[in-house]
């Protein structure tokens, strides 16, 4: 299963990003493989409507959960829509969510 | 480093007018001012800019008319009406009218349409006597936007962090909209400034609504709540219902339009009820802030007891 957070840089140990549709980066992680993809979000450029956006992206990738700290009425929406479970944060690095997604912490 | 906003819902309430004072009592902070469609923060702060940047906005499109059939394909599918032909049989795009959705670059069969970034503004990094500010002005017929939201406050946000700040006051635009959304992501806490009249009343619920999907602590204000008794108590009960804190409440006064005339915070013009509530606004959130609720105490009993101390 892919799960997918938002970061604010390249790297597994970078903070997250508490925004989801305006976030700097996807990090996509294979629960199975325990791989991770980091993928630059293409949205931040755009005037508006990035949430919906962002939620059409993570579902594209196949993302099956997605946890950042807060998401916007709009991506909420096409998240729902698309049966993505949506976990919420309050901080930490990407590898730290990934092990608190694991330990059913979150 | 606390990041605290201030929006209104309905617009015209006195966002402005509280975020000033409040910049004059908040030690050692970062102002943003959100509001760009009518930016005006800087009337009242008084501001030296010290950088000036253009800023990106939208998209729009653009037809190359050399490879333009005229064969008004685009003109059929663009919902904006931005689109029309030239003499020479050529489509043409109104900018002001052009919302970038690229509608007309995918029906295009000579692929002549291209979408091209235009310059919406310029935004500011300025330093005013109470503390470092950034805002943003918009070329006339631009909108503002989560994106230039986003960008002042990121400004303010690597401002605050370089210089160790302890506050960033972020003067948020009104309504429910995309810069609405952008100006809330982050905050730790929301102050609505709201007016007593049936308007000011549903704008306030219809917001709630924006602040409680991103789960930020809120407090209500209501602007010259003595003009209308009545729909100011419906107020106070809804913010009750929201599980909203009541945060404030500002009586009329006939001097708050002297002092925006004179361009200067309220706080710093005169000394009065006016002013002795805006003070008690910033106390009341530092308190819900840093504490927490205390027992049976609600926040409007807090707010009176304080009154009476005084």
């Amino acid at each position: 299963m892919i799960i997918c957070i938002t970061s604010q840089e390249e790297s597994i140990d970078a903070q997250a990003d508490p925004r989801f549709g305006r976030c700097a980066y996807f990090v996509f992680y294979n629960t199975e493989t325990e791989e991770t993809e980091f993928v630059r979000n293409p949205n931040t450029e755009d005037a508006g409507g990035v949430g919906v956006k962002a939620g059409q992206f993570v579902i594209d990738k196949g993302a099956e959960v997605v946890i950042s700290h807060k998401f916007g009425p709009n991506a909420e929406n096409v998240l729902n829509t698309a049966g993505i479970e949506m976990k919420t944060h309050d901080g930490g690095t990407v590898r730290e969510l990934i092990e608190a997604y694991r330990n059913n912490s979150l | 480093m606390k990041q605290v906003g201030i929006i209104s819902g309905k617009g015209g309430t006195g966002k402005t007018v509280l975020t000033a004072s409040l910049a004059t009592l908040a030690e050692n902070a970062v102002f943003a001012d959100c509001d760009v469609d009518a930016s005006d923060l800087h009337l009242l702060l008084q501001p030296k800019v010290t950088t000036a940047e253009d800023f990106a906005g939208g998209e729009e499109a653009v037809i190359d008319p050399v490879l333009c059939t005229g064969c008004r394909e685009c003109l059929d599918v663009c919902r904006f009406d931005a689109l029309s032909m030239n003499e020479e049989s050529v489509a043409i795009v109104d900018s002001y009218a052009c919302e970038g959705c690229r509608t007309c670059s995918l029906v295009c069969p000579e692929n002549a349409v291209s979408m091209q970034r235009k310059t919406a503004g310029q935004w500011f990094r300025s330093e005013s006597s109470y503390g470092p500010m950034l805002h943003a002005r918009l070329i006339p017929g631009e909108d503002n936007s989560g994106k230039l939201v986003t960008k002042v406050k990121n400004e303010a946000k690597s401002l605050a962090v370089e210089k160790n700040k302890d506050w960033i006051l972020v003067d948020g635009p009104p309504g429910i909209g995309c810069p609405v959304l952008s100006a809330l992501a982050e905050l730790d806490y929301v102050i609505v400034i709201t007016e007593p009249t049936p308007s000011g009343y549903h704008d306030l619920n219809r917001v709630a609504e924006v602040i409680k999907q991103f789960r930020i602590r809120a407090g209500v204000v209501i602007n010259k709540h003595d003009l209308n008794p009545e729909t100011a108590s419906e107020i106070e009960a809804l913010a009750g219902k929201l599980g909203f804190d009541m945060a404030g409440k500002i009586p009329f006064s006939r001097n708050v339009g002297e002092a925006i005339r004179q361009g200067v915070p309220y706080i710093k013009y005169a000394e009065d009820e006016v002013s002795r509530a805006i003070l008690s606004v910033w106390e009341t959130i530092q308190d819900f802030l840093f504490e927490e609720r205390v027992g049976a105490d609600t926040p409007a009993n807090n707010i009176n007891t304080k009154e009476q101390e005084r």
